[in-house]
């Protein structure tokens, strides 16, 4: 049933541009930011910083901009042959969840060799990396919410493919990806803070950047964020997903 | 064993005009004029029930409902109305090569048609000669689809869909694809599957093999139910009619 795989096994080069953009999209990122903006935090490596925000905003991007088109997309499937419906947007995520787990690969490289020991900017492997699948798991389950209610709507409204766009870059200026919420006025942070996006990058950062471990209450913040956009998004998916043929 | 209980499809014909927010706007300015009743029933009241090892033939003129029919019963449509209970697995054989990529090789879109018809993957590797036998395209298994003739494309999706034993199978209008040899074969495959207790729906202009394979025939007309028996005495009837 998952050999969904089999359809994005195009060419060598395809698979390896999955992994490249992502990759080069940082590389860029952190040069502009790092060296054209002279961003940077004291006693934080700011390239650990940055690419901790990118990794989990990069996934939710892609991820949910797959999941958009994924019912309108495969229309002449979902017309023809009788497929539990749920599968497309699933798949959509845990395929970028893939491209995901290889753009971790170069994170930890950079967690392993950047930073000055002497400037406090080191990063260590700690215990509480063992967190950080959780932290991953309540990631994707946000996204697999978000994408189901997307591909919902997309189906009724077309034009939701554009504004998604346009509200993907607004989110992207308004989580702290590249600065810091404490540049920002209070009232303004705990706003901030209410976004699961910036929930899960904050976990990440608390542990990559400073060894602290995760209190009890973002245990659970983390789980009902996740938990609760994924129910959501299935249970407005599963009511309308019978009447998909009609609109498309 | 197949149940339909007061089946009814309604089918909006200008709710596609809708899904922008461009014509959300436009409707916001102009007057509306009197509720437009763009719909129709594409089937009504459909009531019956097919017993397990039935061949049932489908029969009627363009736009009666035969497509949609299937459909239903194969679980693409949910009814409007009514209920439709299905036992056994079903192998729908409606849209041949719905499920293919035109981009992937003819040996890919074994795999990927298979997963889609809920094929596990040892499985197909299992009966990945029979197919090939069967669907005659050995030389061409490394070729992407886009490339093969509307034949090879049939002959392909019909030999991955029958290739197991199932036990409701669904076809739509599809033995008369291939070549002359081609046909006689997938004829006898159907065959040997009628033989073997398979509840089979048949849709097909052609009175001819209707005749010759199923046991009883059911007559639509627009999303009706003519009549519905022998399959003799009503594709002859059927045929009376429409040649008055």
């Amino acid at each position: 049933m998952r050999d969904f795989k089999v359809k994005y096994k195009r060419s060598v080069l395809g698979v390896l541009w999955s992994i490249l953009y992502p990759l080069l999209m940082m590389s860029v990122m952190a040069l502009i930011f790092s060296n054209m903006f002279k961003f940077n935090m004291e006693g934080v490596n700011y390239l650990v910083y940055l690419m901790s925000g990118l990794l989990i905003f990069n996934y939710f991007s892609e991820a949910t901009n797959n999941c958009l088109t994924s019912i309108v997309g495969n229309f002449s499937l979902i017309n023809k042959v009788y497929m539990p419906k749920y599968i497309f947007p699933l798949a959509k995520c845990l395929f970028a969840g893939i491209n995901f787990l290889f753009t971790l690969i170069p994170f930890f490289l950079i967690i392993l060799l950047s930073g000055d020991a002497a400037a406090g900017t080191k990063c260590t492997i700690n215990i509480w990396y063992l967190y950080l699948p959780y932290v991953f798991l309540c990631t994707l389950m946000f996204t697999v919410g978000i994408g189901y209610i997307l591909s919902t709507v997309t189906v009724f409204l077309r034009d939701v493919i554009y504004i998604w766009g346009i509200l993907l870059t607004i989110l992207n200026y308004f989580t702290p990806i590249f600065y810091s919420i404490t540049i920002l006025p209070t009232y303004l942070q705990s706003i901030f803070k209410l976004n699961p996006l910036y929930l899960y990058i904050n976990t990440i950062r608390e542990i990559v950047l400073f060894g602290n471990g995760p209190s009890l209450t973002n245990v659970v913040a983390l789980f009902l964020s996740g938990f609760i956009t994924m129910i959501v998004g299935m249970f407005i998916f599963r009511k309308k997903q019978d009447k998909f043929v009609y609109y498309i | 064993m197949i149940i339909l209980n007061n089946v009814s499809m309604k089918f909006n014909l200008g709710v596609e005009k809708d899904n922008s927010l461009k014509m959300i706007f436009i409707n916001l300015f102009t007057p509306k004029k009197k509720k437009k009743k763009e719909y129709f029933w594409a089937l009504k009241d459909i009531d019956f029930r097919i017993n397990k090892g039935d061949v049932v033939g489908i029969i009627g003129a363009n736009g009666a409902g035969k497509s949609t029919l299937l459909k239903v019963v194969s679980g693409v449509y949910k009814p409007t109305t009514g209920t439709v209970e299905v036992n056994g697995k079903i192998s729908p054989m409606i849209e041949l090569g719905a499920g293919f990529d035109q981009e992937l090789t003819a040996r890919e879109n074994i795999y990927l048609n298979g997963a889609i018809l809920g094929y596990s993957k040892e499985f197909l590797e299992d009966k990945f000669d029979e197919i090939v036998e069967f669907s005659e395209l050995k030389d061409f298994l490394d070729v992407p689809i886009k490339n093969f003739s509307s034949g090879m494309v049939a002959k392909l999706a019909f030999s991955i869909s029958t290739i197991v034993d199932p036990e409701v199978l669904i076809v739509d209008e599809i033995l008369s694809v291939g070549d002359i040899k081609f046909q006689e074969k997938s004829k006898n495959k159907m065959m040997s599957m009628i033989k073997g207790g398979t509840t089979v729906l048949y849709v097909s202009h052609s009175i001819a093999s209707i005749k010759e394979l199923c046991s009883k025939v059911i007559w639509l007309d627009h999303g009706k139910i003519v009549k519905m028996g022998d399959a003799k005495e009503i594709c002859d009837e059927y045929y009376q009619k429409l040649m008055k």
